[in-house]
């Protein structure tokens, strides 16, 4: 069992997210955007602005801080967290957590420090977050009323897997070092076979982390996971930049001729 | 479980004979499933975005707290995420995997004939504001679920008797009052023998004439709002332009965006080019209607069957532009009265025109409040995207989703003395504001924008 799921299910599980998730986004890519529906906060007049724009709601959760502070508090600490522990997780593991020294920045005994003390930290984050969240979608009436199964095992799944991992820092005998897990995942990229004397495989927790991380990036393309590109997707359609018709009317004498297209402007505008 | 129990609110339904007058056939309710299955699945599979306002959602429900119908109604139903819900559970379980595989694990059902009628209540009690696009934390737009969900129910026949019948009359006669030419031309006359009498001074509302520029009014000026129409004629008369009124097209609004955006949004949106070359014009002017000036800057470029060249402006655009230039003497001083500005949520929300009304409102009046929240954060005025039902049960619940309106007004404080302004700039906000100020007891008077502009143009006389 161990060995399916560390050494045959990490292949089908990425094979499953990469093709789910092209059959999901091919399928939006098939659609038009049939009207210009920009949301005009206002509009941004070039693609710089849009971007911009798309960015700091990508970032920042703009939209989501003006209308609710209390979500965007506990949504925004979940995601920054998670994104700052899947970040450690390919730095800390790619550099052994010599990040910090690498750039110069600290000792080489320093750096694996505070590698140790952000990853620490950030999963308690990840942690309050994800609660805090499933504390609202049970205890805010609204929230409930709109909340199926699924809405709750997401959750509930995310919590696992960071719960699991937490663990794992906490109690050093059940955790990992940094070297065994490279050498885990090097085996993984390089196509080679993981054999019985590796750590990894004697370690319940691992796996069972694995395999749950697995298990979300399985369900990630046929679930409101999908919020993750759909987030772009939707947001550049309603971000697209706008220009605004020349205004001046024909025949008028005050202020140019007006149909003419005055200080630049396009006669008729439109989105870009 | 039948509807009576189920307490579902609904509109008066078109008959048949209605539905063919905006040249639909009905689908009989035992095929009516079928149909909506069909359908759903074209226009999931044209509209990207609806797929992935379908596809997306998180359900944290930001929305709830922001839209005003479940702020006045408390219904469960009028949460944006829920209602949209209504279809996205049987999309789900028709065009997804998941919904293909776990349908009771993520929340998907099977179509029946009572999920159409609970769809046709709830998207016509949605004002399509886009209040809930604007908060959701990806700018997912329920607003398109719901354009979607209405355009399904009227390919199956289900289109209120007021959207169908007003459908019929912009087809008869050019606009949605059913005002033909001769109406048109004495309204016109007798609103210019108003003005005589207001200001002193003599000017014309020309129709059907060869003219520079186009002005599209919205019928409803000529009945409910004559001041806005006087208006319109006051700032192009003062300007010395050279415009007119076509008895074809004397409809700012396009009922097309609410109920059909195919055909009925296209005829509509055809007629305005075809008219403004009938009559040489070289620019037209959209007039005071949030949702028509929608169509017809937003959608319309779009919708045409040949390439438009001739630039469509709005109203307010022009006039600000004018005031910039110095080209009016506005006596910002004749209208003291205390006035507050409703943004017309496409205006706000879908035109870029929160700047615009700003600059021509602080030109024209010198008492001039803001409301809050305003600009493309305020809430919608509870009549949006024409659902102006007149049937006792729809009525009461446009006054309750005006709630959050009076509630805004009054804290402006301008009702207090009884002799406040409340300015919006849009017939169907007109329309519902002058129940709601009555029903909500605020002691202000409904205007329109252009209506203060013409009175700082020209101060009335003899008052």
């Amino acid at each position: 069992m161990t060995y399916f799921i560390l050494q045959i299910l990490p292949y089908i599980s990425i094979a499953v997210l990469v093709i789910g998730l092209l059959y999901r986004i091919g399928r939006w890519a098939n659609g038009r955007i049939v009207h210009n529906i920009t949301l005009t906060t206002p509009a941004p007049t070039t693609q710089t602005g849009a971007v911009v724009n798309i960015a700091t709601e990508a970032v920042f959760f703009r939209s989501l801080f003006q209308a609710d502070k209390a979500l965007w508090s506990g949504a925004w600490i979940m995601h920054v967290a998670l994104f700052s522990v899947l970040g450690g997780h390919v730095v800390g593991f790619g550099t052994l957590g010599l990040q910090f020294y690498y750039i110069g920045l600290t000792s080489a005994e320093l750096s694996t420090y505070l590698s140790d003390l952000l990853g620490t930290s950030m999963g308690i984050l990840v942690l309050l977050g994800l609660f805090y969240l499933l504390y609202r979608r049970m205890a805010i009436n609204e929230v409930k009323q709109i909340s199926a199964p699924s809405d709750y095992l997401h959750l509930i799944l995310l919590i696992a897997i960071v719960t699991v991992g937490n663990t794992m820092r906490f109690v050093p005998e059940w955790g990992l070092h940094y070297e065994p897990v490279r050498d885990y995942v090097v085996q993984l990229l390089t196509f080679s076979a993981v054999t019985a004397d590796m750590e990894v495989m004697h370690k319940p927790l691992f796996t069972i982390h694995l395999l749950l991380v697995q298990i979300l990036a399985m369900i990630l393309p046929f679930s409101k996971l999908l919020h993750i590109p759909g987030m772009f997707a939707h947001r550049w359609i309603l971000t697209r930049p706008l220009v605004e018709p020349a205004p001046g009317l024909p025949g008028i004498p005050v202020g140019g001729s007006g149909h003419a297209a005055s200080s630049g402007q396009s006669t008729s505008g439109g989105v870009q | 479980m039948p509807l009576t129990e189920t307490g579902l609110k609904q509109p008066v339904k078109a008959s048949a004979a209605d539905m063919l007058k905006i040249d639909i056939n009905p689908v009989p309710d035992d095929r009516k499933v079928e149909e909506a299955i069909k359908h759903l699945n074209e226009l999931g599979q044209k509209f990207r975005s609806l797929m992935i306002t379908f596809e997306s959602c998180t359900k944290c429900g930001a929305c709830a707290e922001n839209c005003h119908t479940y702020l006045g109604t408390r219904d469960p139903y009028n949460i944006p995420t829920n209602r949209a819900d209504l279809m996205r559970k049987v999309y789900k379980r028709y065009f997804t995997p998941e919904g293909k595989f776990f349908p009771k694990f993520i929340g998907a059902k099977d179509l029946e004939l009572e999920d159409l009628e609970k769809m046709y209540s709830y998207y016509y009690q949605c004002n399509e504001c886009r209040r809930c696009a604007l908060v959701c934390p990806f700018g997912l737009d329920t607003c398109e679920v719901t354009m979607a969900g209405r355009q399904l129910l009227h390919w199956l026949g289900m289109v209120p008797k007021l959207q169908a019948s007003v459908g019929a009359a912009m087809k008869k006669t050019g606009n949605h009052t059913g005002i033909p030419k001769g109406g048109l031309v004495d309204t016109c006359e007798f609103l210019c023998e108003d003005i005589v009498d207001e200001t002193g001074v003599d000017m014309k509302m020309p129709i059907d004439q060869n003219a520079d520029i186009l002005y599209i009014p919205s019928s409803a000026d000529f009945m409910l709002n004559p001041n806005t129409m006087t208006g319109v004629a006051k700032f192009f008369h003062y300007l010395g332009a050279n415009w007119t009124i076509s008895s074809e097209i004397a409809e700012a609004g396009n009922f097309g965006l609410l109920f059909d955006q195919r055909h009925t949004l296209r005829a509509n949106s055809m007629r305005i080019i075809d008219e403004a070359l009938k009559y040489g014009c070289k620019k037209v002017v959209w007039g005071e209607c949030g949702h028509g000036w929608r169509a017809g800057k937003m959608y319309l470029p779009g919708m045409l069957d040949r390439p438009g060249r001739i630039p469509i402006v709005h109203l307010h655009d022009e006039v600000r532009y004018y005031i910039e230039k110095g080209a009016l003497k506005l006596n910002k001083d004749v209208v003291t009265r205390p006035v507050t500005l409703h943004d017309p949520c496409n205006f706000g929300r879908a035109c870029n025109m929160s700047d615009t009304l700003r600059v021509v409102m602080n030109a024209s009046v010198s008492n001039f409040v803001e409301m809050t929240p305003n600009r493309e954060r305020n809430f919608c005025c509870g009549g949006g995207s024409a659902i102006l039902f007149d049937d006792p049960e729809m009525y009461d619940l446009r006054i309750k989703f005006s709630a959050k309106k009076a509630e805004q007004v009054r804290e402006t404080g301008v009702d207090k003395d009884g002799d406040g302004i409340l300015c919006a700039p849009c017939s169907i906000c007109k329309a519902q504001l002058y129940p709601m100020v009555k029903e909500h007891k605020l002691g202000v008077e409904v205007k329109g924008l252009i209506d203060l502009v013409g009175l700082a143009l020209y101060p009335p006389i003899n008052e």
